[in-house]
């Protein structure tokens, strides 16, 4: 079971403060969550929030733009930042007499980013990101799918209706008037919490947190949390075809399901590893090895907080399968598991799979500062990270049955199918 | 270029020491070659099987089949079918893995301690009584062909495959995929997979690596009772002269609606033992391996072409490849590929500033300690030592080693490594769109090829 140590500390301020002391390698790791993602965006500005997690690398009043990068790799870390539907988070792995510098760097861009800030850096910004989109969403086969998915599933209006990359006409629009409204309103202390763990001393590191944090302001007027409650359930089936530029169908089945954090979110994860974690699950056994209908099976849940998550499969179809036999094949399995739940064997076979997951994720530093970021961020209970594994294991046969038959059902379904194009689809040559 | 020192940043506390750990080697009678690395405050324990049965061991007729023999091996053994072998593993919370690469095959699995041996007992009996059931057998070949065809429907994917069929010459095998191409994957039969393995899977050369909370005794106990009665030695590898598939020139690979071109611009580089190996590391990390680097700085944080440029030499056995990458939007195909191959030529001109040669240097040698903070990490340090028979001491000597490289090594590898008169420039895109801008740029003859 894990054991990750937890001292927790808040400024006054309002900055959020989780240390966990490990001094087995000589490396540290920080970590800040920002409460903002995209689920935040302005109608017209979607892809914002990641837009703007870019201009954070374009220097501050007192680092110079690339300065902040050059400066980490330089002292031997690692680093990067990404942003999602709820949340943007920043991180640096170093040596751990280099602990300082990572704060000073994040204080400084927290502090003071728009002094530093010009319309040529927004720019340039502008340009990468929309070569990010490219590449990885409109130049790739299926590609487009998470962002189809959120559509469908989540109505206009609701925030995560639109994709964390946005949409180039979004980004086309950005201004910096957009990035100091947008850093004045959620790049706060107040909304931050600020992980430390790995090889430190937690009363030299709280002083030069109190040191480099503590004089910057907080946002006394933080915007309350966008209005995102939704239906449990979609209400009917949902279909939709995509030709594309692949080779072979694949078939996504999406569901809106309870958010993460919920019992029943959990018990869905472990309907998921039955499903689709490993070459002894449902599907794998099935559809790949005994039928084989499918090239290959996934099968997630999405961690997400805002008013429903997702639960997500595909399965691309083997050369000479059709698409509609591969999705009646997914969708009998599902039946079959929720109909029956499953065995004992099958449980103890997903919860040791989960517990050598979670052990092996935490032997990186970098990844248990992520997780008690996320954890105080979205729920104010870092010690949830201890927790993972007894949570997973009281999930039995009966709450996946429940969980699986209220959630995974036929009028809460979406199916998106995409099947090889005949040519170039113009949307993309446009 | 950056600040080299900015007044504000906090100083440096005292670096604590830190020691790549210490492995112990010993020798099993049928000449399995074991490795142990205590890695005591470890979680877990990681498992590697290194065989000398990788796709430089295949000859060319048979191209795939060390690779689909590594796939089929966790497909069961004569006790356990398919799904008992992946039920019983899976029990255990663990996942083996078995695969090959141009230089080894590898089995490997990562488990709690507590399942280390059992873990061991399956990967044994998988290594020495395989299932190879003709009907997994055909399954994998199938769904081989089939990730050939999905992967070049990938444009990166696609170009990465396009720029080593084009780099190497028609008789070097490196200019294939070590997984086969389609016509020889198709041709693979299940005696061809036999035949491999029983040639092939040898313990004479083999390498067993163990990293975690273990000690060398149980470890070798546990090698010993699960691997004692392997036996037998293989031919091992073939040896070859990797040659150059033509001189500078560019390639478009036709790909109709790209929105983006896949630019690959290299040429052979060196092979794993190069006595210019640390100089070319800290030369492709100066252009292309860290943020800062020369095409990273130029391409996206200047120009906005691209999400991100990278660039770096590929050891193996013998010669591998250089190459400089980019993915950049369509409209700007022309102007990219100038500015790389610019880039690529006049790192040839001077020895690098101080201060550019320290941020790439002290990056790899800093980083050293985050490598190995996992026992997968530090697993995966001990495959070359076995693999290419690097001295003992290679990572206790590896950083010295990276700092010995000065400016003058790094113009000097830039010279003698780096031929821009032999460089090839491979474009995946959308040839209605930049054919015409690249024949104007002018950087070299231009050749289309078909899209496989």
């Amino acid at each position: 079971m894990p054991d990750v140590p937890i001292q927790r500390h808040r400024l006054d301020n309002g900055l959020r403060i989780v240390l966990s002391p490990d001094h087995s390698a000589p490396i540290v790791a920080v970590n800040l969550w920002y409460d903002v993602g995209s689920k935040h965006e302005k109608p017209g500005r979607t892809g914002f929030a990641h837009l703007f997690e870019h201009m954070m690398f374009q220097g501050s009043e007192h680092v110079s733009k690339a300065e902040h990068f050059a400066l980490i790799q330089q002292a031997g870390g690692t680093l990067n930042a990404s942003t999602w539907l709820d949340r943007t988070n920043y991180f640096e792995t170093v040596p751990s007499h280099e602990l300082e510098l990572c704060l000073w760097l994040e204080s400084d861009r927290l502090a003071s980013l728009l002094p530093a800030m010009t319309q040529e850096k927004l720019d340039n910004q502008r340009e990468v990101v929309k070569n990010e989109r490219r590449w990885s969403v409109d130049n790739q086969p299926y590609g487009t799918w998470d962002e189809r998915i959120q559509a469908l599933l989540f109505p206009e209006g609701h925030t995560y209706h639109h994709p964390t990359i946005g949409s180039m006409e979004d980004l086309n629009a950005a201004s910096l008037e957009d990035v100091r409204e947008f850093f004045a309103t959620y790049y706060a202390p107040n909304n931050a919490s600020l992980t430390v763990a790995g090889d430190f001393e937690p009363d030299a590191a709280l002083r030069m947190i109190e040191r480099h944090f503590g004089g910057i302001p907080p946002n006394e007027n933080l915007p309350p949390q966008p209005d995102m409650s939704i239906a449990p359930r979609i209400g009917r089936e949902l279909r939709e075809v995509v030709a594309d530029r692949v080779p072979l169908p694949r078939v996504y089945l999406a569901y809106r399901i309870p958010v993460f954090g919920t019992d029943a979110f959990e018990d869905l994860t472990v309907a998921s590893d039955v499903l689709g974690t490993g070459r002894a699950s449902r599907l794998y056994h099935s559809l790949v090895r005994e039928r084989q209908l499918a090239q290959d099976v996934t099968v997630f849940p999405f961690p997400i907080v805002g008013g429903a998550s997702m639960f997500t499969l595909w399965a691309t179809a083997r050369p000479g399968v059709s698409h509609e036999q591969l999705e009646a094949g997914l969708l009998s399995e599902i039946q079959k598991l929720a109909d029956e739940g499953p065995s004992d064997a099958e449980l103890q076979r997903v919860r040791n799979l989960h517990a050598a997951a979670v052990e092996s994720s935490l032997e990186r530093i970098a990844e248990r500062a992520d997780r008690l970021s996320m954890y105080t961020c979205l729920f104010d209970q870092p010690e949830r990270i201890n927790t993972e594994v007894s949570r997973y294991w009281a999930v039995d046969a009966r709450r996946v049955q429940e969980a699986m038959q209220a959630s995974l059902v036929a009028d809460n379904r979406l199916v998106l199918t995409y099947v090889p194009a005949e040519q170039p689809s113009s949307e993309e040559a446009a | 270029m950056t600040a080299v020192v900015n007044p504000l940043r906090p100083p440096a506390g005292a670096p604590r020491p830190y020691h790549f750990p210490d492995f112990s080697r010993g020798r099993m009678a049928n000449g399995l070659t074991v490795w142990t690395v205590p890695v005591p405050s470890a979680a877990m324990v990681n498992v590697h099987l290194l065989v000398d049965a990788g796709a430089s061991a295949e000859d060319e007729p048979h191209a795939g089949v060390a690779a689909l023999t590594a796939q089929l091996l966790v497909t069961g053994t004569r006790r356990l079918d398919a799904s008992a072998f992946a039920e019983a593993t899976e029990l255990l919370g663990i996942e083996v893995s078995s695969e090959s690469s141009w230089d080894s095959a590898r089995a490997a699995f990562q488990s709690l301690p507590q399942y280390m041996e059992a873990g061991l007992a399956l990967l044994a009996e998988m290594v020495q009584e395989p299932r190879f059931d003709p009907s997994e057998f055909e399954r994998l070949r199938a769904e081989r062909l089939a990730d050939i065809l999905q992967a070049r429907s990938d444009p990166g994917r696609l170009a990465d495959e396009m720029f080593l069929g084009h780099v190497f010459d028609a008789a070097t095998p490196y200019r294939r995929l070590s997984a086969g191409t389609p016509e020889t994957v198709e041709a693979l039969t299940l005696d061809d997979v036999r035949a491999h393995h029983d040639v092939h899977w040898r313990p004479a050369s083999a390498h067993l690596i163990v990293a975690g909370p273990v000690e060398p005794d149980a470890v070798m106990a546990a090698a010993e009772a699960n691997l004692g009665a392997w036996s037998g030695s293989g031919p091992g590898h073939r040896d070859f002269e990797p040659a150059a598939g033509g001189g500078r020139r560019v390639v478009l690979v036709d790909r109709p609606g790209s929105v983006q071109s896949e630019l690959r611009v290299g040429h052979l580089g060196i092979d794993r033992r190069s006595e210019r190996y640390f100089p070319a590391m800290v030369l492709g990390a100066l252009l292309g391996g860290v943020f800062g680097s020369r095409l990273n700085l130029r391409l996206r944080e200047e120009l906005g072409y691209t999400y991100g440029a990278r660039a770096g030499f590929d050891p193996r056995r013998a010669v591998g490849p250089f190459s400089a990458a980019a993915a950049v939007q369509t409209e700007v195909t022309a102007d990219a590929l100038r500015e790389m191959v610019g880039l690529l030529t006049t790192i040839r001109d001077a020895a690098p500033e101080d201060s550019e040669l320290h941020e790439v240097r002290d990056f790899l040698v800093g980083v050293f300690p985050l490598r190995f903070e996992t026992t997968g990490g530090v697993a995966m340090a001990i495959e070359p030592v076995a693999v290419y028979g690097l001295p003992d001491d290679y990572w206790q000597s590896y950083r010295a080693n990276l700092e010995a490289v000065g400016a003058d090594d790094v113009l000097s590898a830039a010279r003698d490594l780096l031929h821009p008169d032999e460089y090839l420039m491979l474009v995946v895109g959308d040839a209605s769109r930049v054919q015409g801008e690249l024949e104007a740029a002018g950087l070299a003859p231009l050749e289309i090829v078909a899209n496989p």
